[in-house]
């Protein structure tokens, strides 16, 4: 039965039927063949319980900021905040691109909304500089992954839900792994530059960079409201979520007077349509997860796959690889609404430690997304610097080699992750 | 993205003869105006949980009180989104599939496997719907009120199987539609086309057709 369940699930995903078709379809069927005395109605109990815990309220309001956001200055503001430090250092452009993503994560934690508001003024400079379309691109689009492990991040509020682990602690642990990724990128980006002879940009002067902070200062307020805010103890992650949109709309409306409150009810449907989109899906994931683990498919699986009894590095490496390789085709929202569920017994009974492996997991969904054939950052690349695809993915296996070098750090020192959150939580 | 919309969905351009004319129009127009009802649906409950939210912070903060309401009416607001969104975004096209081998194939091949997938999909919804009904009949009839406001729990269930419904709806305009027209459209208003994918998350301002 398992196995007809999946066959249906990939044929109906390979096929193109919007992704809440295969979730439901192999809740449906399993429904039927498990549980044929029970009433149907129960899916949609479950579907309704799956969009209702209160902490998912942060998925549109973290959104809804982003788009506020995107709409206004606060990404310019903070490269020319990071350009004025780092841009005369050789490979100082593609330090700058590689920080600033990492930056505006810490605003917006859609990595679409990254590779869109730092990849589009970024590339043309870069590329103005002498660094090879290549190089650019693929920066681009791995340095904006980090947005998923910088908080606020939605993969991490949906894998917290989905495993009643504390989204609070997810988003201080994903700190630590996404500053290693920035570094080793960084250091990347000025061996290539060193390589290249790319030459540098001009320093800028004290006085010059003053008035940088000064310009960035308001931008900077967010990491500050939404780290500060959940470190402190003083926000819940929603209610931070909710801060950092009032937050937003003070900057954008009132501060830099970029966006107007006429546009906001626009950029509101903008947010419902995207909330939506994702929210349907959980629907469908709580659904499927509820009928699965009643019918102890999990269990199943992983014995099929001979991981009985596994030890925690084991798992780790198990849900690694599954992680990578699904959200090499799908989108990486599906495969922690899909796998969670499936490795939680294994979780379990490791007796692993869910904040570390949701990092891990929010780790693999990045490197994921990035990742060809199908990465989903890929795409949007293709959209925004219309290039075809070959070219948008050439430059793209140094960073994955770097990626994956980070999660076998990340399996082998845990603390990368955890320090932070045990000098914060424990 | 309006662009590519048809400005008048209703024109009677003979490709689609007497019979679509004659019932497709009434139906467009019912449509339009149910799509403006989404629009402002999904636009002020975005706005509202907003409000909803910082006002308990503040509440908390600044008068010592919290708003005993404020997570019922979140849980009624994203409810509404994601029922009455599904069908949204279902018009516009924007649910999120793997379109990779449906890329491959010819105008032609693509237009068959799209009929096929609406018309699949749009069964499901209607599937869907109907038990959404039952459901929503069964927690009427066990007279359970939401905790805080003391609403009757069934009316804050109601969008749902509404809004499958709506979306079934949607796939099966979207059938007609790439039955009766050369272009494959993706939706009942939206032409599959490339050039157009919106790449920013904030794409509001395309959103007036």
């Amino acid at each position: 039965m398992t196995a007809v369940m999946l066959t249906v699930m990939v044929v109906l995903l390979v096929l193109g039927f919007p992704m809440m078709i295969p979730l439901i379809a192999a809740t449906l069927l399993a429904f039927v063949a498990f549980f044929p005395m029970m009433p149907m109605e129960n899916i949609i109990q479950q579907m309704i319980g799956g969009v209702k815990p209160t902490a998912l309220i942060a998925v549109p309001m973290f959104i809804f900021a982003a788009d506020i956001v995107t709409k206004g200055q606060t990404a310019d503001r903070l490269l020319d905040l990071v350009m004025r430090f780092v841009g005369h250092v050789k490979g100082g452009l593609a330090v700058t691109a590689a920080a600033t993503c990492a930056l505006f994560g810490a605003v917006s934690g859609s990595t679409q909304a990254t590779v869109v508001a730092i990849g589009g003024p970024m590339r043309p400079k870069m590329l103005q500089a002498g660094y090879k379309d290549s190089f650019v691109m693929a920066l681009t689009v791995n340095a904006s992954d980090i947005a998923f492990l910088i908080p606020p991040s939605i993969g991490m509020i949906i894998y917290g839900v989905i495993s009643g682990t504390s989204i609070a602690e997810l988003f201080i642990a994903g700190i630590g792994p996404g500053l290693m990724i920035l570094v080793m990128f960084s250091a990347y980006s000025i061996w290539f530059a060193y390589r290249n002879n790319i030459p540098v940009q001009p320093k800028s002067d004290w006085l010059e960079r003053l008035q940088a902070i000064k310009r960035a200062i308001w931008p900077l307020g967010f990491p500050v409201i939404i780290i500060g805010g959940i470190y402190g103890g003083i926000f819940s992650p929603t209610e931070a979520a909710a801060v950092s949109v009032a937050y937003a709309l003070i900057l954008e409306v009132l501060v830099f007077r970029e966006v107007s409150l006429r546009e906001i009810p626009d950029i509101a449907l903008s947010t419902g349509l995207i909330t939506a989109g994702v929210f349907i899906l959980v629907a469908a994931g709580q659904a499927f997860s509820w009928v699965i683990s009643f019918a102890m498919i999990p269990q199943a699986i992983i014995g099929g796959l001979g991981l009985d009894g596994a030890g925690p590095v084991m798992t780790l490496v198990a849900i690694s690889i599954a992680f990578f390789i699904g959200c090499m085709f799908v989108d990486p929202i599906v495969v922690i609404l899909v796998l969670v569920p499936i490795f939680k017994p294994l979780v379990t009974a490791a007796g692993l430690d869910p904040v570390l492996v949701g990092t891990i997991i929010t780790l693999q969904v990045a490197i994921g997304s990035a990742t060809p054939p199908f990465g989903c950052d890929i795409f949007t690349a293709i959209a925004i610097f219309r290039r075809p695809y070959f070219e948008v993915i050439r430059g793209t296996p140094p960073f994955i080699f770097m990626l994956l070098l980070s999660s076998a750090l990340l399996i082998t020192f845990p603390q990368i992750a955890l320090f932070l959150r045990d000098l914060a939580f424990r | 993205m309006s662009g590519s919309s048809p400005s008048d969905d209703g024109s009677p351009d003979g490709r689609r003869g007497l019979v679509g004319s004659l019932l497709l129009r009434p139906v467009a127009q019912l449509d339009r105006v149910i799509a403006v009802i989404e629009r402002v649906i999904l636009s002020y409950a975005i706005l509202l949980m907003f409000l909803n939210t910082i006002g308990n912070v503040i509440g908390r903060y600044i008068f010592g009180q919290s708003l005993y309401f404020s997570e019922e009416l979140n849980q009624f607001l994203i409810v509404m989104v994601t029922f009455v969104g599904v069908g949204y975004a279902t018009r516009r096209g924007r649910h999120i599939r793997m379109s990779a081998f449906y890329d491959q194939l010819k105008d032609k091949h693509r237009k068959i496997l799209m009929v096929l997938i609406a018309l699949g999909t749009g069964l499901v919804m209607f599937w869907l719907s109907w038990l959404a009904a039952q459901y929503v009949m069964s927690v009427a009839a066990s007279a359970k009120v939401t905790p805080a406001l003391r609403v009757p729990l069934y009316l804050t269930y109601l969008w749902v199987p509404f809004g499958l419904f709506l979306t079934g709806i949607q796939y099966m305009l979207t059938v007609v539609r790439n039955l009766t027209e050369p272009a494959v459209y993706i939706s009942y208003e939206e032409v599959d086309a490339y050039e157009e994918i919106d790449t920013t998350t904030a794409g509001a301002g395309e959103d007036r057709s």
